[in-house]
Parts: structure tokens; sequence; C-alpha cells
């Protein structure tokens, strides 16, 4: 393990963001956080396939519930990834661009959690027919507020290099036998 | 009421996150911090706490009762953590611990809304059997 792993207590901010608060949200180099946020990407995203499909398939309405469900599971997902999320907000140190950054990360987040919210909540609970055009176009906007929580989680990671391991420890799996 | 229950359990988690944010800020969560509470109690408190809320909120779309008893009884082991930890913070509170930081409003809040949730959904509880 490299000397930043296991914890100086005088370090520099940027190896501070590298290390977890706890091991809720993941071990050093293996952060939990991105591996949750899989579950709402590819719900949300496979809704929209849905919703399309609804408009397109001969069983409109069994894709309309689909897409509903699906936007449920990814609500409860993106709700799991939100609380460790939060924990890996609380290992930038605050007033860097780096917790600027993270800030809007998770306005962006919870905005489109908030956004899919509504429309599982407008959405008919027993659809006959495609997906009507109003919570249509409620995920295209939800959908380009993932894009911006995406980018912005990415700009975190491989940017500012939060919750990745230091140069170190990466060489480490470069080294020739 | 199922619904002021929520409304209150995601107060008491905001003044829940000011205190993990001051105490982990001040180095609580580090081994040989001097912190008394211990990283156990602390994640378990948030850690349970978090599953017991997304529990409620699909307790609310679900409307399946069974989900609320067992977010009942995740509130009761995290009300029960709670308590330690209050006990523990006393005596330290105008000392020089990562947690002396906390303002003792938040604490008073927090405790006073987690008591409200808890009693809120217990009551749903009781009315959804």
């Amino acid at each position: 393990m490299s000397p930043a792993a296991q914890g100086s207590p005088e370090a520099r901010p940027s190896e501070r963001a590298k290390r977890p608060v706890t091991l809720l949200a993941g071990t050093y180099g293996h952060p939990l956080h991105p591996a949750l946020v899989a579950v709402p990407i590819g719900a949300w995203l496979a809704s929209f396939v849905f919703d399309v499909a609804s408009h397109l398939a001969a069983d409109a309405s069994a894709f309309a519930i689909g897409a509903r469900w699906l936007i449920g599971i990814g609500v409860l997902g993106a709700l799991a990834a939100a609380m460790i999320g939060l924990l890996d907000l609380l290992a930038i140190p605050t007033g860097t661009r780096a917790f600027r950054f993270a800030l809007l990360h998770l306005s962006f987040a919870l905005t489109t959690t908030t956004l899919y919210a509504i429309g599982f909540a407008i959405r008919d609970s027993e659809p006959t027919g495609p997906v009507p055009a109003g919570p249509l176009a409620l995920s295209v906007v939800a959908l380009l507020g993932l894009g911006g929580t995406g980018f912005l989680g990415g700009t975190l990671a491989y940017r500012y290099g939060v919750r990745v391991a230091d140069e170190a420890t990466q060489a480490e799996g470069y080294q020739q036998p | 009421m199922d619904i002021a229950a929520l409304i209150t359990w995601l107060l008491t988690a905001t003044g829940g996150f000011i205190m993990l944010g001051i105490w982990i800020n001040k180095g609580g969560h580090k081994a040989g911090s001097g912190s008394r509470l211990a990283p156990g109690l602390v994640f378990g408190h948030f850690g349970l706490a978090a599953i017991g809320l997304v529990l409620w909120i699909i307790y609310l779309v679900a409307n399946e009762s069974v989900l609320a008893w067992i977010a009942f009884v995740l509130l009761l082991v995290v009300a029960l953590i709670g308590f330690t930890m209050f006990a523990r913070w006393l005596p330290v509170r105008s000392g020089s611990n990562a947690e002396s930081r906390f303002p003792l409003a938040v604490v008073g809040l927090h405790g006073l809304l987690a008591a409200t949730t808890l009693v809120l959904v217990l009551l749903t509880v009781l009315d959804a059997s």
C-alpha cells in the first residue's frame, strides 16, 4: 500500500480527497459511488428506450408500464448512490475548486432525481397506450440533467482525482515482472 | 402522517449531515483522533438511517406495510445508537474533540426532529396494520 493510503494527518488536500472517510464509501482505490451510479444511469437510459418503444412497438402499454418501473428503480438507485456520494463529498477539502465542482455535481444529481421522481408520479400507473408527450418531454430534460451530472462527476474523478488512487499506487500496475 | 414523517426524517438527516461534515472535517473519522464517537457508531447510525429512509420512500410509493415495519425497527436501532453518541458527546461538548464543535442548536434540533420522526413512523405503522 502506498504511503498516502496509510493516512498521514498532514496530507496534501488532493491526497485527502483520494481516501475514503469510511469503509461504507468503499476501500482505497475502490470507491462505491461510481459503482452505484450505474444503476440509475442504466435504468433511466433504458426507461427512455422503453418510452420510444411504446410509440413504435405493437404492445404500447407494456413498454409504458416498464418505462415507469425503470424510472422508479432509477430513483431508488440514485438515492442509494447519493448517500454514498455525500460521504465522498465530505472527503474533499472545502473552499477548493474540486469542492465547488462537487457541490455543482450534487445539485445536478438532486435536480435530475427530483425530475424523475415527478415523472414517476405524473405517469399513469395503469397505462393503456404509449407514453404521452408531457412525461416523455420531462424524461428528455431529466436525461440532459443526467448527462450534466455525469460530466461533472467525470471531472471530479478523472481531472481532479477524487477517490482515485495516487500515482505511486497507479505505477504498481505498470511494473514489469 | 406518512408524508410528515418523510419531511421530519429529511430535516433530521440534514442536521446529521451538518454534524458529520464538521466531525470529518476536524479529523474525527481517523484512527487516534481522540474522538469519543467511534466511526462504527457514526457510520452505523448514518447507514441504517439512510437505508430506513429509502425503505420509507418505497413504502410511500408501494404502500406495503411490512416495509414500514422494517423502517420502524431500523429507526429504533438508529435511535439507540444516537442516544449512545449523545451520552458520549455530552461530557466533551466544550472540549477540544472533533465533536466538541457541534453547535448545541443542531444537536438539539436533530434529536427533537428524530424523536418526532420516530413517533410519526410508529403512528403510521400502527395505522397501517
